[in-house]
């Protein structure tokens, strides 16, 4: 029973981390219907951004997110405004998936061409601290970053339902046309949703980098996770992703604990097959089209 | 400014289409202010089209369109709506997934005045109070005929100059196609100009100062509602009537 708490603990905590990363891939498909391969990617350039910011300046990755958010919004937008954009809506969807994969392998190869293939990680020295509840462990770094999850969900939610700007970005999800009819620059909506999306992966970037050693390569395994979250908690469903990160964090961690380390990945992609072969539309699939 | 006899709006030799084709082959059109104008015609006419191309969601090919004086052909989407023409389209225009309110509040996106928004709210709600009443549900959960309604006040969000109404009974039961043209007439007490495409024809006209049947992209014929509810022809061919 300890070994089963001591998992959920451990599983919640880091299915926060992975519901950050998943909101921004969600809000992406759910504003543009882009899959942004490159979402893995950008999280990896994130942590070598805070890799490098912590070596120059010494201060603490979690401050450092103040500085790597506007660069990785700044990323996003340019990424849509000049490889996105410019797709024929016709063939947006299909051709998006090979644009963002072309971009994870071009930063992938960037990446390492300045900082090779040798793992890193980013040590401000409390990254193995941990506490003792009731005889349970804390890890003291996911703890923060399970926080930060939740504060920067929380800026994510009140963006969206209590801002102009988020009634647009939703208006524009649920129907296109008619928000351009209201006067709502689609474009520009696009443009800053996909930036928003992509900057969400600054704070995730900054905690995958305390919590995993990681290089360019990194971004397979992270994208393949972000995406059966996605597919999980249903495609365009914010809610619903974070629901999935967490059960996703809990499963794996559980399955880790009482089968192998292993086995625990591998349950990411069992999850997935079972969702789409018996409920497609996700677990937390919205019955309107749309809705975030 | 529009005196009041001459007309709000012009199509003048209007071409369009999509892509290589031509839809529109040279309408010609004046919409009077305060009046309610309804275009009916065949499937296929270029009705919805006809709308597209006032409020700038299709380009023209040929031709002017002038409102208020002014050529606006080369204006795009978000301009028009600033000079007060608001197309209402054919399908479900709502948000579904978003309050009765937060979709009239849509409908001022572009007003930065919330006063202003506030008094508008308050304009619309008198002719239609289901936005007050339904306020907090969500859009996608109003029957057919209260979404148009919902439409229809989110229209008037901006004080509309024109209003294009494409086809607003469209897939409506009774009860709620009544409530759509018991909603059309009330703009008409208000005095709006409203230029209606509708399907249903016999309701559109009834409700219309005027009527213009559009036939193969071209204007065939113009004249009161009244009167082209009694012609024999229009009667035959689009309100499905046998002909005297």
């Amino acid at each position: 029973m300890h070994l089963v708490i001591q998992a959920l603990i451990l599983g919640s905590l880091t299915g926060g981390v992975y519901a950050l990363m998943a909101s921004g891939q969600t809000l992406i498909f759910g504003i543009m219907k882009v899959i942004n391969l490159a979402q893995g990617a950008f999280v990896i350039v994130a942590s070598y951004l805070t890799f490098s910011l912590f070596q120059m300046t010494g201060l603490d990755p979690f401050l450092l997110i103040v500085i790597t958010t506007p660069i990785m919004f700044i990323l996003g937008v340019a990424t849509q405004w000049f490889l996105l954009k410019p797709l024929r809506p016709d063939d947006a969807a299909e051709l998006s998936l090979l644009v963002t994969f072309a971009v994870a392998l071009g930063l992938e190869g960037a990446l390492s061409l300045f900082y090779k293939t040798t793992l890193r990680s980013i040590m401000p020295g409390y990254e193995n601290h941990s506490w003792t509840v009731w005889g349970y462990q804390v890890n003291e770094v996911r703890f923060y970053a399970f926080l930060l999850s939740i504060a920067m969900l929380g800026i994510l939610y009140l963006l969206l339902q209590k801002t102009k700007f988020g009634r647009s970005v939703r208006a524009t999800v649920q129907n296109p046309m008619s928000a351009q009819l209201l006067g709502v620059n689609s474009k520009a909506v696009s443009a800053f949703g996909f930036g928003l999306g992509v900057s969400t992966t600054a704070a995730a970037g900054a905690v995958f980098g305390l919590i995993t050693p990681f290089n360019p390569g990194s971004h397979y395994d992270l994208i393949s996770r972000l995406l059966t979250i996605v597919v999980l908690g249903g495609m365009g469903a914010i809610g619903g992703s974070v629901i999935a990160a967490l059960m996703m964090g809990v499963g794996a961690a559980l399955v880790s604990a009482l089968a192998s380390p292993i086995w625990s990945d591998f349950t990411f992609f069992i999850v997935l097959l079972l969702v789409l072969l018996i409920r497609p539309r996700g677990l937390f699939g919205a019955k309107v089209r749309g809705a975030l | 400014m529009t005196r009041i006899n001459e007309p709000l709006l012009q199509l003048k030799d209007v071409t369009a289409g999509y892509g290589a084709g031509l839809v529109l082959k040279g309408v010609n059109l004046d919409v009077m202010p305060g009046q309610i104008i309804c275009l009916i015609g065949p499937n296929g006419a270029g009705k919805s089209t006809v709308l597209k191309t006032i409020s700038g969601l299709l380009g023209i090919k040929g031709g002017e369109v002038i409102f208020k004086g002014h050529e606006i052909s080369t204006l795009s989407s978000k301009q028009r709506l600033g000079l007060g023409i608001v197309h209402v389209p054919q399908d479900r225009s709502l948000f579904p997934a978003m309050t009765v309110w937060e979709n009239i509040l849509m409908g001022a996106f572009i007003l930065k005045d919330q006063k202003l928004i506030n008094e508008r709210i308050e304009q619309a709600a008198e002719l239609f109070p289901i936005i007050i009443a339904r306020k907090n549900a969500a859009a996608g959960s109003l029957s057919g005929g209260e979404q148009k309604q919902v439409e229809v006040a989110r229209s008037l969000m901006l004080d509309p100059a024109l209003i294009l109404l494409d086809e607003p009974s469209i897939g409506l039961d009774p009860k709620s196609r009544k409530l759509v043209f018991e909603s059309i007439s009330l703009l008409s007490k208000a005095g709006r100009t409203i230029l209606l495409v509708e399907q249903n024809a016999r309701s559109g006209l009834a409700v219309s100062d005027r009527g213009a049947v559009l036939e193969a992209g071209r204007v065939a014929l113009v004249g009161t509602g009244a009167g082209l509810l009694e012609d024999p022809e229009v009667s035959r061919l689009y309100l499905g009537a046998s002909s005297k």
